[in-house]
């Protein structure tokens, strides 16, 4: 009975402020599609370093004939020097690499010949242009520094090289663009807020007369303000379901279908992804909903 | 059942207060008339009954709990045992009669079947049996005030609150107004209804309490309204009333036609009631008064069936 009847008033409610309810599932949608948007890059971001990082390794390159570093001065790396460097490592830096591969010029020359059979650029260069070096592949990718600090500046290492560095810009750019996105979902989840709270109020206005014959006959406060916080749930709800089938399609034609079809060796967010921040979507608008019915009815009607 | 202790209240700082020290005290089953001129605090005592104000000082007890220590959350359970009428009648004008009434029981949370058998037994009650499906603005306004009545009573509140109910009626459809409530009030029902209306008071005869800028000036049993001149306050000379032709006596008396609908929902009111009284109980003793006093008790009748089908059930 009395579900049915708050029901009927709710279904009343949603009727009579049609216009009203609209915009704020119009609002709750964009505002909801920018906070799952921004989710999805950070979703991104993640795959990607948990991709990536497991292939980078740190390069400790040697010092060549006539560098000009000034731990070069001695010239070209001895095999004393190189194997000192390579007691350092397996002693100092044992907890962070985790396996180390020595890279000899000829190993270095095979690679590039193998890469560029015809030469780089038109100069064929032979094996002593080539330069040794140490890979190291870390235990946590993210520790680079620690390699860095222990190898940089002895004597016959030129350079220590974060292959890292080659991706920051694309993380760079994805997480402004995550934040981006969080920023504009703010604003748009202000104006959700505002505009439930107005439509909200309108509703409470225009339904004072039963309103007040609720409160002179009785009816519990609950009662008299659970159809209101419905309307503004129900209405952000929607905006909130809208939202996750947004993302859920712009994920499966743009991503899976498109993208992942052109650039396939790249691991990218998917449906899956969606559905897991849906109840966030869900739960953000139902707060929303909540606060801002909470906030009104209080002070439109009171007992 | 309704007691005022040295009760004030002041709406704005600084300003006359609506009550000034008013004690009162209003007993089970009573009538009460509160007469005095508008601003002398009758509403304003209604509204203090109801909690819609709180009083400035002094105490108000009302169906056994001071009101003064209730909290928000009790309010309604104290609403649902009164019931209020107002002179605007205050129907959801979207609902039919069937629905306004049963409106005020589905919003306490009232199980269907019990609403599907109070609802036509209060419309009978009231004289509006066959009319449940009309809207309010194809009804008299003598109708109106039996839906309103219906929906405050509905409930069967211990106290039926009644501001200026016959204020928009003409006297012949008052008067069907007042059996209305006196027959509500034989039922152990309080009632407390605030009026300008002289003619009513002087031939109801009840306890009349009488207001003046917020003080209690005249408490009187079986009264009568007083002098309207001294109630009422005086008009000087204005440049309206003062218009050419006053004091010129009128020719005729305006004269009123009641409402016909009206009078006839007091012919039906009356005969439910006395046919519930054949059906329910054939061989009753004539009553020994003869006004009106068969139709009251055959109400009194149908409540006492009404709990005892209701206790049944709930046993």
């Amino acid at each position: 009975m009395r579900l049915q009847f708050v029901l009927t008033e709710v279904l009343q409610g949603l009727r009579r402020n049609l216009s009203m309810v609209i915009s704020v599932v119009l609002v709750t949608f964009v505002s909801l599609t920018f906070v799952g948007a921004a989710a999805l890059l950070q979703t991104q971001v993640t795959k990607l370093k948990g991709d990536w990082y497991d292939l980078v390794e740190v390069s400790v390159f040697l010092c060549p004939t006539g560098s000009t570093a000034p731990t070069c001065a001695d010239g070209e790396a001895t095999e004393e020097q190189v194997d000192t460097l390579e007691n350092v490592i397996d002693t100092e830096l044992s907890d962070v690499v985790a396996t180390t591969y020595f890279e000899s010029k000829a190993d270095a020359f095979e690679a590039f010949t193998q890469l560029y059979p015809d030469g780089y650029q038109g100069t064929q260069l032979t094996e002593d242009d080539m330069q040794s070096s140490f890979r190291l592949k870390l235990v946590d990718p993210e520790q680079y520094q620690v390699v860095d600090d222990v190898l940089e500046g002895r004597s016959g290492v030129e350079v220590v090289e974060d292959q890292r560095e080659v991706f920051e810009p694309l993380f760079l750019a994805l997480g402004r663009a995550s934040l981006l996105a969080a920023g504009l979902a703010g604003v748009m989840l202000l104006a959700a807020v505002l505009l439930i709270t107005t439509t909200i109020r309108l509703s409470a206005v225009s339904r004072r007369r039963e309103t007040g014959i609720m409160r002179l006959v009785g009816a519990s406060n609950l009662f008299v303000q659970l159809p209101f916080m419905l309307e503004g749930a129900i209405a952000a709800l929607v905006g909130a379901l809208l939202a996750v089938g947004g993302l859920w399609l712009a994920v499966q034609y743009l991503v899976t279908d498109w993208l992942q079809d052109s650039v396939d060796w790249v691991a990218y967010v998917d449906v899956g992804d969606v559905l897991l921040i849906a109840p966030l979507l869900i739960g953000i608008a139902v707060l929303l909903a909540v606060v801002s019915s909470v906030v009104t009815l209080n002070r439109y009607t009171r007992v | 059942m309704i007691r005022f202790e040295n009760v004030s209240k002041v709406y704005a700082r600084g300003a006359r207060p609506a009550l000034d020290d008013v004690s009162v005290d209003v007993s089970r089953g009573e009538f009460v008339f509160l007469v005095g001129a508008s601003g002398s605090g009758k509403s304003t005592f209604l509204r203090l009954v109801l909690r819609e104000e709180r009083p400035t000082g002094g105490k108000v007890y009302v169906a056994g709990r001071d009101l003064s220590r209730l909290s928000s959350w009790k309010v309604p359970s104290l609403r649902r045992s009164i019931g209020v009428v107002f002179q605007d009648f205050r129907l959801l004008p979207g609902k039919t009669v069937h629905e306004n009434v049963a409106f005020a029981l589905q919003v306490i949370g009232k199980p269907r079947h019990t609403i599907r058998t109070t609802v036509p037994e209060v419309l009978e009650m009231v004289g509006l049996d066959g009319k449940e499906k009309r809207l309010p603005h194809e009804l008299s306004g003598g109708e109106q005030q039996r839906v309103a009545i219906a929906r405050a009573f509905v409930n069967r509140p211990q106290i039926l609150l009644a501001d200026e109910p016959t204020g928009n009626l003409d006297p012949t459809t008052s008067l069907g107004i007042m059996r209305l409530l006196d027959r509500i009030n034989r039922t152990g029902t309080t009632v407390v209804m605030a009026t300008h209306d002289d003619e009513i008071v002087n031939e109801m005869r009840k306890r009349v309490v009488e207001l003046s800028t917020g003080s209690v000036v005249r408490d009187e049993v079986d009264a009568v309204y007083g002098e309207r001149e001294s109630i009422l306050p005086q008009v000087g000379q204005t440049p309206v009333l003062d218009a050419p032709g006053r004091g010129a006596r009128a020719v005729q008396r305006v004269q009123v036609t009641p409402e016909p609908a009206d009078l006839e929902a007091e012919r039906a009111a009356e005969a439910a009631a006395a046919r519930t009284a054949t059906v329910q109980e054939p061989e009753r003793e004539p009553a020994p008064e003869t006004r009106g006093s068969s139709a009251d008790e055959v109400v009194q009748q149908v409540l006492r069936e009404h709990e005892r089908v209701r206790a049944g059930r709930e046993a």
